[in-house]
């Protein structure tokens, strides 16, 4: 499957829930399924899609929350996995878009493309819920299961590169606020 | 006088700072317990110091107000996250440092890191405090905390060793 149809499928069950975005193709992919105020496209903070989407679910404990991360950038920052399981946020769902480079770089292979296991790893940390799909199908029925059980979730989807979507014209700044403003009191 | 982290603990309550992300330090720490036992707080520790900038971040986003503690040693883990996070983002975040490698220090290896931080501070535009004296470190803090959320804009307190005392070897 590619990156670009588990966003839509992703975006079409959750409503108006906060998805928080590792730089690069998960980014533009998500930007390019269509922008959304609650969509923090994190463009530069390398490896800290996790880590903020933790401060966001513990900051809204009432809200499910999404981070959709890539291989490259959570090789940048696998002790957060460690720091979720650890807080145990049951309403954090990290997806993972495994496509086994660092496509933004020019593709080079990332570490899952000669073994290591993301899924294994999470699992290894204490993540409670982890999955690894592979295709559309498995992909919507586990977050069907994630938009109804207790997490925290970290869901491994291995995807094709399928090339480059549009980039954001939000900057960085006002992208904080409008996302900040969607979860007004 | 109270204790200086005692000050620190009111003035983080008088904020309402709910999220306390950190990589714990013996300066930091003796605050850090304090929130750790009161319910009013939800510390968080953290395997990097640049979780920390992330997960308070995320914790603003939301209302949420918080603020990260790391040493000296560990602020090198954050550039990154500080320039390209809370700094071109605006997240209004402050950062309390435990400074080793002043006054005091036994190990020289400390030393580098420690004299880096205020210009590192200054070249990313993030302004820096350091409270001498206990008699005005509340002034400082609840200053810091105000200037923060007010400018959308980290701001940092350095807790040297002529407020906090040195580690002994």
């Amino acid at each position: 499957m590619r990156r670009a149809e588990g966003i839509a499928a992703l975006i079409e069950r959750i409503g108006d829930a906060p998805i928080v975005a590792s730089l690069g193709p998960s980014t533009f992919d998500l930007y390019a399924a269509g922008d959304r105020p609650a969509n923090l496209y994190t463009w530069g903070a390398m490896g800290l899609a996790s880590s903020i989407g933790l401060g966001v679910a513990l900051g809204a404990p009432d809200r499910k929350v999404f981070v959709t991360d890539g291989d490259g950038s959570l090789l940048m920052n696998l002790g957060s996995l460690a720091t979720i399981a650890r807080q145990g946020p049951a309403n954090l769902v990290h997806i993972v878009w495994d496509n086994h480079m660092w496509a933004e770089t020019g593709g080079q292979p990332t570490h899952t493309a000669t073994g290591t296991d993301l899924a294994g790893i999470a699992r290894a940390a204490g993540i409670p819920q982890v999955a690894t799909v592979a295709d559309l199908d498995a992909f919507n029925t586990v977050i069907g299961r994630a938009l109804t059980e207790n997490g925290p979730w970290c869901i491994v989807v291995e995807v094709e590169e399928a090339g480059r979507a549009g980039r954001p014209t939000v900057h960085a700044d006002e992208n904080f606020l409008r996302f900040s403003r969607t979860f007004a009191k | 006088m109270p204790h200086w982290s005692d000050t620190i603990v009111e003035a983080l309550r008088a904020h309402s700072i709910r999220i306390v992300p950190y990589v714990p330090d013996a300066v930091g720490w003796q605050v850090l317990s304090k929130l750790d036992a009161d319910p009013a707080f939800h510390t968080v520790p953290c395997a990097r110091e640049e979780e920390a900038i992330g997960i308070a971040a995320g914790a603003i986003a939301t209302g949420t107000k918080a603020a990260v503690f790391m040493q000296s040693s560990g602020f090198g883990n954050t550039v990154n996250a500080l320039a390209q996070l809370a700094v071109a983002s605006r997240v209004g975040m402050p950062l309390f440092i435990g400074m080793r490698g002043g006054l005091g220090e036994f190990n020289a290896v400390q030393v580098p890191a420690a004299q880096a931080i205020p210009g590192i501070l200054d070249e990313l535009n993030i302004q820096h405090y350091a409270p001498q004296r206990e008699d005005e470190l509340a002034k400082t803090v609840d200053g810091a905390l105000t200037l923060a959320t007010s400018s959308r804009f980290p701001v940092a307190v350095l807790l040297y060793s002529i407020l906090v005392g040195a580690k002994r070897a």
